[in-house]
């Protein structure tokens, strides 16, 4: 039996009940497989939990689905729409680039192309193998070429142009250096001579590859039987300012071309100026041409927009101070963010299904994959709503840490633990990275999309580097005992909120995060802050929360962006001056550096993380208070909070959170709870570290803890926040007969009733009897 | 235990100064790059580079190949006329000689096929190019064409065989071609009064000049052109389409069958189109001395052939001119000696096969091979397994840091080895993670920060809730799976992390 694959994906995530959503699946080793619509309820598979519990749900999916198998085209690039193949032969023509090319060398990389690989017909500016600029032209009997005579520089900065007369067959190539004192990794100090400029007469004149090769930027088109036309020749690096004429430029004109980048005179057949198009909030994937006929091109894959130009000078370090700074548009040869495939099913969800985390199970005898998707109530009806994190499942999506990241086993603590499935899933290298993943030339991952097959978010996935669930699986924990403990819940998503603010908060009257809420765009930090203005209360319940600016594009919230800098626990760091969403127009970043410290909002912020234990948490003396005391019924005073569960067999742990009145606690917040006893694989975060000194480990530094804290807001709004990943995970411990619930049942009892909340008496000074 | 006593450690200085042509050239200059016509081909295989340690600017010449050429070739061509008469002869039959080489270079190097017919083949088109000449009255401009013609026929009949019959046995088989090419013209009745002979042949010296200086002149330039022909069908035959779908087949035969590159129809072409080439040699050869004998055919001259391609080595043109430089040199240049002559080429002959791997144009690569197999091992001999960088590796290191890592790496894991008890590992076995004491904890540490190659993973076997472990080893390259390092299998996760620490001991002991 040849190998069985099944891999898929879900559009949209988040549905109400009575929508409708599309599954895209490719079937390998097999024509149909076994579906069934299940709800999940639990995916830690851990002994000391209830493992994995899903339900069987009638519904009108088929019970066989027929499958193939579907391709994926991974890298970015960009189509030019030439309806009238004004790009086809040219005749006499130049075509000139400013690019930085962050990868030359080893494999073709086709910068600018009209270029059919297959048949080898058209033209392409490009690298070659050896890392040489190259201009090939061919019809379809010979290719020939014209190459630069040195390598490019990697990550430098040029204008390179090549011009061809169809009469002589002379080509002339032109590479000229444009680095400065900010826009390259290397500086002026460096005394490379970068220029080169070659002249020969070629064999072959370029024939038209015809309307299926379309004019490229970043690949060139290829063609086999079993996937069709795809685009192979990926480029890595950054293309500014293009364009081509049809005539041969004179050197001169082509030098002062390479000094202003502005559209030359003659008969300019497309000039695209990669500046164009820039707003307050941001840019989208079109690259605007400037010339005579308007033959834009789109942007497949996401190409990353917001990025510093050739003419990058240093001082406006984004994009809306200066948009003509910033025409470098970057292209990786393993982005993917829509893997296009087609839909093998189109369903309307019941309008009575209940809210709660779905999965459309397909089976075959040597294959399974579980597509998970949100279904939100279609009028909410129940008193509390868990926010799944879905902004996070994106931020996390298909990561590879356990195989590319070098530090990983150092901040994890242990050894990766990897499944056969993980292993295949890994080789196929196929299905794009997480936004803790580098690019094949080094450079960090912006974009995530669920527009793929995603390997972490399947229910009983574990996440290698750590050997636990982490994120959708590990949440589940949560819904398994709001399930078990018969509370009426219903589901909404990260999306949700993003997209309607507090309206989406707003029917419930309490509102539970998941075990990691750490990518957040401000739309959702907004909508929380106006629900707990509005007397809603929140239970924050998880770790390393409202971390990262993050933003959605209007109109495609499959794809959602980050970029790193700064500070945090970042898996890559931005380039100088491109810290900016390109989907939104602002600082990306910790919200902490934009005025928005998580303590701010919840009263805990991110302090420390470490995947070897976790520890309880012990009652501190404001738990005694009569304004909170109520939610420690049942829990003796030093009884400790949760020395069991999960996550490493603690409730305080993993990614942790602590008060912190510099950082924006509410004044009036009680510290209810607090851990004690983490090992030094808890160091405390970069982002509090300024000067480096030793011992800030979790055994000599205090600041490295999680804490509850409980304030209050207006309109009988109140916060409870339980700064841990672990403390979700510890829930379903002995069937849910463990303290941790027991405290959660306390507060939800109390949170889920209309009115003032127990202990709100309480404001009096005490009298010092005692 | 008393530290292992490590040899003193010797650092050479290292750094050259530049030691060929290189030429400086500016990249503001427009470089016009000229090419051989009717190819894609530049005149020069120049190569630009900027110097790793100046980061000058530098162009330099990647194939010097062709500067050889010219200086060998255009050295004989300028020098010959000032040569005594009996030295412009030795030029000529040299440039003859190297012609026949050159073609049947073709044959066994490119085509792959051992064939000692070459003199028969030049032989017997010689003989029907004379015999056109002297009976036929076929005019000499036309001589050589009728020799094409008959190699192109010979050529065929000699390939028949060639892909059914095995390297050795072919060999012989083409070696008796020869003698009975030779038993056959001597038994034609007709040539019989001149001893098989053909005599009073036309050719493109007039008959007045013959011996004369001007004719020896004329004979050495014809047979200049006739080499640099030669060398030109090697070029066309070898690097254009036909040589390197041959290559290619060479390189995977089983893949280019799999493509279809119908690899033995071009062996045969090959064969057949240098078989023609030799039968206008043939010819050549026949107006050169204005007569043919039987001596052709002899197996001496034969000999003396193959002893000119072992010796400038098979498969490679400049092989086969300058093995037949020698050869003639001895052999027709030191005519004094007798027939010590042929021992000194059968010494020469022997000298070579025995200390070079592919004849004289073989010695270079070899002489690279051989410094770089010292080179590692008086490297291997003077550094340990992960040991710090010699100055002269250090030369071949583009980050620097990396040589700094090396370094510290190894005082680290000096340090660390003497960490490593019997106590240390009870206390890992005990309580794989969480918080340690503090000298488990600082190897551990070191443990994961390792570099991806090779580091350890573990890999669940089977469904979670039912599960044993092994251990792994990622690739560090992506893509590219994690392989298994051996089958043991642990019950407890606990266990499967303390195979690893204890693999990365032993590792870090074993360094
Ligand atoms: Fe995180």
């Amino acid at each position: 039996m040849a190998t069985q694959r099944i891999y898929g994906y879900a559009d949209p995530w988040s549905i109400k009940a009575g929508e409708q959503l599309s599954f895209m699946v490719s079937g390998e080793g097999l024509g149909a497989v076994d579906a069934q619509l299940v709800r999940l309820i639990h995916g830690d598979e851990n002994p000391d939990g209830p493992g994995f519990v899903e339900q069987e749900v009638a519904s009108e999916i088929p019970a066989q689905l027929a499958v193939r198998r579907q391709f994926t085209q991974v890298g970015a690039f960009a189509v030019a729409n030439d309806p009238d193949q004004r790009l086809a032969a040219p005749g006499d023509f130049t075509i000139y680039a400013f690019v930085c090319s962050t990868k030359p060398g080893i494999t073709r990389q086709a910068m600018l192309s009209k270029w059919d690989i297959t048949a080898g017909k058209g033209y392409a500016l490009g690298i070659s193998p050896e890392g040489r600029l190259e201009f090939w032209i061919g019809d379809g009997e010979m290719i020939d070429h014209v190459a630069a005579e040195i390598p490019l520089v990697p990550k430098a900065w040029y204008f390179v142009a090549a011009s061809f007369n169809a009469a002589t067959r002379e080509a002339r190539l032109t590479q000229i250096g444009v680095v400065n004192r900010y826009n390259s990794l290397i500086g002026p100090v460096v005394p490379f001579d970068y220029g080169s400029r070659v002249v020969e007469t070629l064999r072959v004149a370029p024939a038209d590859p015809g309307v299926a090769t379309p004019f490229l930027w970043a690949g060139a088109s290829e063609e086999n039987d079993r996937r069709g036309r795809f685009v192979g020749m990926l480029y890595s690096g950054k293309i500014d300012r293009a364009g081509i004429v049809g005539e041969v430029l004179a050197p001169d004109v082509i030098e002062a071309l390479a000094r202003s980048g502005s559209m030359p005179a003659g008969a300019v057949i497309a000039h695209w100026d990669t500046t164009a198009g820039y707003t307050d909030s941001g840019i989208g994937d079109t690259i605007v041409d400037v010339g005579p006929h308007g033959l834009h091109a789109e942007g497949i894959n996401r190409p990353v927009r917001g990025m510093t130009g050739w003419n990058w000078k240093g001082r406006a370090d984004s994009f809306r101070l200066d948009p003509a700074q910033y025409g470098g548009i970057v292209f990786h040869d393993d982005a993917l963010t829509d893997c296009r495939w087609q839909p093998n099913l189109t369903v309307t969800m019941p309008a009575e299904l209940r809210s709660g985390v779905y999965a459309l199970r397909l089976r075959s005898a040597g294959a399974e994959e579980y597509i998970p998707f949100f279904v939100r109530a279609a009028r909410p009806k129940a008193p509390l709503a868990v926010l799944m994190s879905t902004f996070t499942y994106l931020a996390y999506a298909n990561e590879h840490l356990a195989y590319d990241a070098l530090i990983a086993q150092a901040i994890t603590a242990h050894t990766p633990i990897l499944t056969e499935a993980d292993i295949a899933f890994n080789k196929l290298q196929e299905f794009g990275l997480s936004t803790y993943d580098h690019h094949s030339d080094g450079s960090g991952c912006c974009y995530s999309s669920w527009r793929r097959p995603i390997l972490n978010i399947r229910p009983k996935h574990r996440m290698s580097s750590m050997g636990m669930p982490w994120a959708l699986p590990a949440d589940l924990s949560l819904i398994w005992w709001l399930e078990h403990s018969g509370l009426d819940y219903e589901i909404l998503t990260d999306h949700d909120l993003h997209a309607e603010g507090v309206d989406a908060l707003r029917p419930y009257r309490t509102v539970i995060n998941c075990t990691h809420p750490e990518y957040y765009s401000e739309n959702m930090l907004d909508a929380t802050e106006d629900y707990l203005c509005a007397g809603g209360r929140v239970i924050y319940a998880g770790g390393n929360g409202y971390y990262w600016v993050s933003g959605l594009r209007d109109g495609e919230p499959h794809c959602m962006e980050v970029r790193k800098l700064d500070a945090g626990s970042r898996a890559w760091q931005a380039d100088p001056g491109e810290g900016y969403l390109a989907c939104t127009g602002e600082r990306s970043g910790l919200w902490r550096s934009r005025g928005r410290a998580p303590q701010k909002i919840v009263g805990v912020g991110f302090t420390a993380e470490g995947m070897d234990e976790s520890q309880p948490f012990e009652r501190m003396p404001d738990s005694f208070h009569r304004r909170v005391a109520w939610m420690f019924d049942g829990i003796g005073p030093q009884e400790l909070i949760g020395d069991f569960g999960l996550g490493l067999g603690g409730a305080a742990g993993i990614e942790i959170d602590r008060y912190d009145l510099a950082l924006g606690t509410p004044p009036h917040a009680l510290l209810l709870a607090s851990s004690h006893g983490h090992s030094d694989n808890y160091p405390l975060v970069s982002e509090e570290v300024t000067y480096a000194f030793p011992g800030r480990g979790g055994t000599q530094d205090p600041q490295v803890r999680a804490d509850i804290t409980y304030f209050t807001t207006a309109n009988y709004g109140a916060c409870l926040s339980i700064g841990s990943i672990a403390w979700s995970q510890a829930l379903p411990y002995k069937n849910g007969d463990n303290n941790v619930g027991r405290f959660m049942r306390n507060v939800l009892d109390a949170f889920l009733k209309p009115g003032a909340l127990p202990g709100s008496e309480f404001v009096g000074d005490e009298k010092l009897w005692r | 235990m008393a530290p292992q006593q490590q040899p003193e450690k010797r650092f050479y200085e290292v750094g050259r100064r530049r030691h060929e042509i290189t030429l400086m050239p500016d990249g503001t200059e427009v470089w016009r790059r000229g090419r051989v016509p009717l190819t894609k081909r530049h005149w020069l295989a120049w190569r630009g580079v900027s110097n790793p340690k100046s980061l000058r600017r530098e162009r330099r010449l990647l194939d010097k190949r062709p500067l050889w050429w010219t200086i060998g070739l255009g050295g004989l061509l300028v020098a010959t006329p000032f040569l005594s008469d009996q030295a412009i002869n030795i030029a000529a039959i040299f440039c003859i000689f190297s012609a026949i080489n050159v073609i049947w270079t073709l044959i066994i190097g490119t085509a792959g096929i051992f064939s000692l017919a070459t003199m028969a083949v030049v032989g017997m088109s010689g003989y029907a190019a004379a015999a056109a000449n002297v009976y036929l009255g076929v005019p000499w401009p036309l001589m050589m064409p009728v020799g094409a013609l008959v190699g192109l026929v010979l050529g065929g009949f000699l390939a028949l065989p060639s892909t059914r019959l095995d390297g050795l046995y072919y060999a012989l088989l083409t070696l008796g071609v020869a003698e009975i090419c030779r038993v056959f013209v001597s038994q034609i009745k007709a040539l019989a009064p001149a001893n098989g002979s053909i005599n009073q042949v036309d050719s493109f010296i007039p008959a007045d000049w013959l011996l004369q200086r001007p004719g020896l002149l004329l004979g050495f330039f014809a047979a200049f052109a006739l080499l640099l022909a030669a060398l030109l069908v090697f070029r066309l035959i070898n690097s254009e389409r036909l040589g390197l779908l041959l290559q290619a087949a060479r390189e995977d035969e089983a893949f280019s069958e799999a493509t279809g590159i119908d690899y033995r129809r071009a062996r045969l072409w090959v064969f057949v189109l240098s078989s023609g080439a030799l039968g206008a040699i043939g010819a050549f050869y026949v107006m050169f001395y204005r007569s043919i004998s039987l001596a052709v055919f002899s197996l001496d001259q034969l000999l003396l052939l193959f002893a000119m391609i072992v010796i400038g080595g098979l498969g490679r043109s400049e092989g086969a001119v300058i093995g037949t430089a020698i050869v003639v040199l001895i052999d027709k240049g030191m005519l004094d000696l007798g027939p010590l002559r042929i021992i000194i080429v059968t010494a020469v002959m022997i000298g070579v096969a025995l200390t070079a791997h592919n004849g004289l144009t073989g010695v270079r690569a070899q002489f690279r091979n051989f410094r770089n197999r010292k080179k590692s091992e008086r490297r291997a001999a003077r550094t340990e397994k992960g040991g710090e960088v010699m100055p002269e590796e250090a030369t071949e290191i583009a980050d620097k840091q990396q040589v700094y890592y090396r370094l510290f790496d190894k005082r680290i894991r000096d340090r660390l080895k003497a960490q490593i008890t019997p106590e240390l590992i009870a206390e890992h076995k005990a309580k794989p993670l969480g918080q340690h004491s503090d000298a488990l904890d600082r190897v551990l540490n070191y443990f994961r920060r390792g570099e991806m190659p090779d580091k350890y993973a573990i890999l669940r076997v089977g469904e979670y809730t039912s599960s044993t472990y092994k251990v792994l080893a990622f690739s560090g390259r992506p893509g590219h799976p994690p392989r298994v390092v051996d089958d043991k299998l642990y019950a407890t996760m606990d266990e499967a992390y303390h195979a690893v620490f204890l693999l990365r001991v032993n590792d870090l002991l074993a360094s």
